[in-house]
């Protein structure tokens, strides 16, 4: 697990121009990680992230991660303030993405998320280990309910998955938080 | 007249630039907010490019004269920081805003000039700073993105008054509605359309998912802070204060010009005594 402090850009960061040249260093640091490393993007020392910045650096570097480009690499905000990650959240959610965030030791997600995806990350990160099956029947759902909704949070870089077998024709995964002390 | 403001500018406009009055006749006004300001400004430039010799009577309070010089109204070269004040009363001269790496720069001043003034709480501060480099860095981005515009002339000053703060931004580039045609499916729109579908669903001249609904966004802070805005582009107005607002017409003018009247205890200022 790395930290990459966002305030090494400076302390107000507000143009996409400024955005722009920080995403290239944010890239190349999750380019350097261990195949299933995590970034922990840390807003200490900011007084001020803009919406074009955070969606120039953060979301646009969150989108790369999400089409696979980089592996299992995950990445993850940690705020001292909740507020702070507002830019990063609206941006987020404009483009259909989600992060997990630390804002004063409590985990939330930034950015587009549904009560159904909310119920099911709580439950996983809850767990730290289980499988489609346990949820399924902890959380009452059908199973192609269930499969749908840890696939959906697994493509967002949420939840990692890891096939273990398969039952017929269908793979079975074990799930896994990606939240790490 | 006697005030020069958001809700007035457009009489004037009319007189000047529709129906061809000789002189701008200010000899009357007794008040003058950044925003209309602003526009007289760009005014200026707009009856040079039009080849119109139109005179201009300046105020006879003396206050109003001084603070328009104090702001750099018709000054020939102007700072980037625009540190031009030379008015107890003059808050944040016109500033010019070219290019977008001077942003941060541009902004920086304009909190200096309010933070020497007026101490501001935390969150206000941060809210302010945000909003500005939103609103400043759009110039750069929109103002002449065709390319069609020799100079977008993008300028902002700011002042305080007993119950608010006031800041201004405006431009004589393409307009929102020059901006949005340049994005497939959003041509031909009118100022009105175009002011609508940047306020009501966020839209921008790029496909881009991530880009766009900052106008959107700061309109909804404003509304929620009960201030004022005034966006005007092309021949349409939207304008709202803490009692509603709507879209309406107004004289055709090239570009973008925005007012935010915000309540001075939003950014955590002292409400002066009257």
């Amino acid at each position: 697990m790395e930290r990459f402090a966002i305030a090494q850009f400076g302390s107000r960061l507000g143009t996409r121009l400024e955005g722009e040249h920080a995403r290239e260093c944010l890239l190349a640091a999750l380019r350097s990680l261990p195949p299933n490393g995590q970034l922990v993007l840390t807003l200490e020392g900011i007084e001020v992230l803009s919406t074009s910045f955070s969606d120039e650096m953060v979301a646009r570097a969150y989108q790369v991660l999400v089409s696979g480009e980089l592996g299992d690499r995950t990445m993850v905000v940690e705020t001292p303030q909740a507020d702070l990650a507002e830019g990063i959240d609206v941006k987020l959610a404009q483009r259909r993405l989600a992060m997990l965030c630390r804002a004063a030791g409590t985990w939330t997600i930034l950015g587009f998320h549904t009560p159904a995806m909310d119920e099911t990350l709580r439950l996983i990160l809850e767990k730290g280990t289980t499988t489609t099956r346990e949820l399924a029947d902890e959380l009452d759902l059908q199973m192609s309910a269930c499969v749908n909704r840890v696939a959906r949070l697994a493509q967002l870089r949420l939840i990692h998955r890891e096939k273990i077998g398969m039952k017929g024709p269908q793979d079975i995964y074990e799930l896994h938080s990606i939240i790490r002390s | 007249m006697t005030r020069l403001t958001i809700e007035t500018i457009d009489d004037l406009i009319e007189l000047v630039l529709h129906q061809n009055t000789p002189s701008i006749d200010l000899r009357d006004v007794r008040f003058m907010d950044p925003y209309a300001l602003l526009l007289l400004e760009l005014l200026r430039f707009e009856l040079a490019d039009r080849g119109r010799r139109v005179g201009l009577e300046l105020p006879k309070a003396g206050a109003v004269g001084r603070w328009m010089r104090a702001m750099g109204f018709a000054a020939q070269g102007r700072a980037v920081d625009g540190r031009l004040r030379d008015s107890e009363s003059a808050l944040q001269p016109i500033a010019s805003i070219d290019e977008e790496r001077n942003v941060g720069r541009i902004v920086d001043g304009f909190e200096c000039r309010l933070v020497e003034r007026h101490p501001l709480s935390e969150d206000g501060r941060r809210s302010l700073i945000a909003i500005m480099i939103e609103l400043f860095q759009n110039i750069p981005h929109h103002s002449n993105a065709d390319g069609s515009i020799a100079d977008p002339h993008g300028i902002a000053a700011m002042q305080d008054y007993e119950n608010s703060i006031f800041l201004a931004i405006a431009d004589r580039g393409i307009g929102l509605s020059g901006s949005l045609a340049l994005r497939t499916g959003y041509e031909g729109m009118t100022s009105r359309e175009a002011l609508r579908s940047i306020f009501d669903q966020g839209v921008s001249r790029f496909e881009d998912p991530g880009r766009g609904g900052e106008l959107q966004r700061i309109a909804r802070i404003v509304r929620s802070w009960d201030g004022t805005l005034a966006v005007r582009s092309g021949n349409a107005l939207l304008y709202f204060d803490e009692t509603g607002g709507d879209v309406y017409d107004v004289p055709e003018f090239p570009g973008l010009q925005l007012g935010l009247r915000l309540p001075r205890h939003i950014l955590g200022i002292g409400m002066l005594e009257s």
